[in-house]
């Protein structure tokens, strides 16, 4: 483990691995800061530019961005109300009053050291969890596999923002449209409605650049008049004090503790990592009565958490193939575009890039922390760039990027489609994340399914029979029903006037 | 169409012996705002799936497996059609909301005439009739102008921020990059 780390902390050590690491750290602030850009939609957007790169160096720029992207959103949710990135949500609730109060760069500086101190611990557990959980991988069948992607699934659904079942629905969604093209296991076409361009089936970066990029421009674009109201900066008390380390440490650590586990978690995210994180601190805190009105406890708890998420998430990346995020769901792209086949066989069959993802990950998170205490108060300016220029030159990028992956019109096409069907599906209330996610695990569940069929010659009954199969579909059931059983309830305690689950 | 006109209350199947519900219905409002949303996005995609449905009528069983290629889209499509079955008609029973301000005039219009300037950009482009740089352009300048209402003032900059992306991105991807680019 040792070596396999060393080495890859010595090639980032070079000057152009070292490089594309700054850049995509920075690259991720920056548009981490830009509110309507995203973490994601910047990996999806570089994703093109990569094609040419050796796969350890464009792993580790990607990795840059996710974690740069994450704190980014640090700086427009403390100063604006906005949050660049949904996984700012809850800075906003504390960070902003902070900021009004007169204390903006006390509320960076909570926030940055505890995006530093949350980046870490989940590094740590990254480093220790992710080959033994890869080497007990390996010992899956086809079952195993099947069952708990199908967890993930109804997970990622149930934890999605807003109701289960449109988020079971875009799970579904994602994986319909991956199943156009010729079916691995018979060789035949199928959804392809005898039209030659869909046997290779749709392809995973115009959609994903549609579905996060264009459809966040559309969006962007309706709520162009949205007016960004400025808070003077003054960057006095960003450096954390001995005595502030010793009051915030055990907030930062369980913080980043929980953060951790949540990013283990296949497909839940930031989001939902930075409020659990926040619930807990304001219901463990001695003065729960100032959160939501500049709660320093707040700022740590929601930034600590959120980037603890990072290296959680690539946990299951890195050890079983499946994403702990959107941005994981990416990069698992990015990896089968590079001809990486992500999965528990992944420290054998290509530890350099393993190592290097790792490395990057501790790499990046001590560049935020550079850079961010060194120039946020640059950054902070960026976030008032005028939105009616950069969207349609963002557009323009977004459709180089659907072209260059094969030099074709349909890709751009498929891309634009995308885009309004995302707009459209955010609109109502429809949950991106399962839609991705669903897009990128469907063809490895079927063929899990399938081969499993093929191997008990049509037989379900070991899903039944062995334990982990069992309790993959039992937590699945479980976390299916938990909704309905909720809001059942509630119906019995308040009557029959709450409203049914959904 | 009034979402009244449809909606009786639960164990009322005449629709006449107990008022109607708080709804849309009762002041004559229509689907609107996220339940009009909900019902366009759900209605969408039944008929998507009910097309993959249809194309998947002659998928082949499978020769070393049972399933084949067909059982798992058709199921697929079968849970999504019934889910969005379900959200459409909560969308629909449910009381109509108030529209809340969102603190700033929306412009959907805005969005349409950006997303029109992109097909014709895309449609060109792949036409091949324009190079990458001159088209992109003349589409950046068209689609920030609009986007700034065309202001004398701000107009240089605009041309200058187009003519920049234009034919710096064309030198950036063809020379540094070394990517193809759509167009001449």
């Amino acid at each position: 483990m040792i070596e396999g780390l060393l080495g890859a902390l010595a090639y980032l050590a070079q000057p152009f691995p070292f490089f594309l690491v700054a850049l995509g750290t920075v690259l991720g602030i920056v548009v981490g800061a830009i509110p309507g850009l995203s973490g994601a939609m910047l990996i999806a957007l570089t994703l093109p530019l990569t094609f040419y790169m050796q796969p350890v160096d464009a792993i580790v720029l990607l990795i840059g961005m996710y974690v740069g992207s994450i704190t980014g959103g640090l700086i427009t949710a403390t100063m604006l109300r906005m949050p660049g990135t949904p996984s700012n949500v809850v800075t906003t609730f504390d960070g902003y009053p902070m900021a009004q109060a007169g204390k903006p760069g006390r509320a960076l500086g909570l926030g940055i050291a505890a995006s530093f101190v949350g980046g870490i611990v989940s590094w740590i557990v990254l480093l220790f969890l992710a080959k033994p959980l890869s080497v007990w991988a390996t010992r899956f069948g086809p079952f195993e596999y099947f069952t708990l992607i199908l967890m993930a699934m109804v997970l990622i659904a149930s934890v999605s923002q807003g109701s289960m079942v449109k988020g079971l629905i875009a799970g579904f969604l994602g994986m319909l449209v991956s199943m156009p093209g010729v079916d691995p296991s018979a060789g035949q076409p199928r959804l392809t409605w005898d039209w030659y361009v869909l046997n290779g089936g749709l392809k995973l970066l115009p959609v994903l650049i549609g579905v996060f990029a264009v459809s966040q421009i559309i969006g962007d674009i309706v709520a162009i008049t949205k007016r960004v109201e400025r808070v003077e900066t003054t960057m006095r008390g960003m450096l954390m004090s001995v005595a502030d380390w010793r009051d915030q440490a055990f907030n930062m650590l369980r913080s980043s503790l929980i953060g951790t586990w949540v990013g283990i978690l296949p497909g839940i995210g930031a989001s939902i990592g930075s409020i659990m994180a926040y619930t807990t601190a304001k219901n463990m805190s001695r003065t729960p009565e100032e959160f939501g009105h500049g709660s320093e406890e707040g700022v740590v708890a929601s930034e600590a958490a959120n980037n603890a998420t990072v290296g959680g998430a690539l946990i299951p990346l890195i050890a079983m193939g499946i994403p702990g995020s959107v941005i994981d769901a990416i990069l698992i792209g990015a990896m089968m575009i590079h001809s990486i086949q992500p999965g528990p066989t992944l420290f054998l069959t290509n530890a350099d890039v393993v190592w290097a993802m790792i490395a990057a990950c501790l790499v990046a998170n001590v560049i935020m922390f550079a850079f961010m205490m060194g120039s946020v108060g640059f950054v902070s300016r960026i976030m008032y760039v005028p939105r009616t220029f950069l969207l349609p030159v963002i557009l323009v990028f977004c459709i180089i990027g659907a072209f260059a992956l094969d030099n074709t019109m349909f890709d751009v096409w498929v891309m634009l489609g995308f885009g309004v069907l995302g707009f459209a599906m955010e609109r109502a209330g429809f949950p991106l994340g399962p839609f991705v996610i669903g897009f990128v695990l469907a063809p490895l569940m079927e063929e899990k399914l399938r081969s499993g069929l093929m191997m008990t010659a049509g037989s379900i009954e070991p899903i039944f029979t062995r334990p982990l199969p069992l309790i993959f579909l039992l937590v699945s059931i479980a976390l299916l029903l938990m909704p309905f059983w909720r809001s059942w309830r509630e119906r019995r305690e308040n009557g029959p006037a709450s409203e049914p689950a959904e | 169409m009034a979402r009244g006109r449809s909606r009786r209350p639960r164990g009322d199947p005449d629709g006449t012996d107990t008022p109607a519900a708080p709804s849309a219905a009762r002041n004559g409002a229509g689907l609107r705002g996220l339940a009009a949303w909900e019902v366009g996005v759900a209605g969408f995609l039944v008929a998507v799936c009910l097309i993959a449905i249809w194309e998947l009528r002659d998928a082949r069983p499978g020769t070393f497996e049972p399933l084949g290629s067909g059982p798992v889209p058709r199921v697929t499509a079968g849970l999504i059609i019934a889910l969005s079955l379900w959200i459409a008609w909560r969308a629909w029973r449910r009381p109509a909301e108030a529209i809340v301000d969102p603190g700033y005039e929306p412009r959907p219009w805005d969005a349409a005439i950006v997303a029109g300037l992109t097909v014709v950009y895309v449609l060109v482009m792949a036409s091949r009739t324009l190079g990458f740089a001159p088209l992109t352009a003349i589409f950046l300048t068209l689609a920030i102008g609009w986007l700034v209402r065309f202001r004398a003032r701000t107009m240089p900059w605009v041309v200058l921020v187009a003519a920049i992306t234009g034919w710096g991105c064309a030198y950036l991807f063809t020379r540094v990059f070394i990517v193809d680019l759509p167009g001449l």
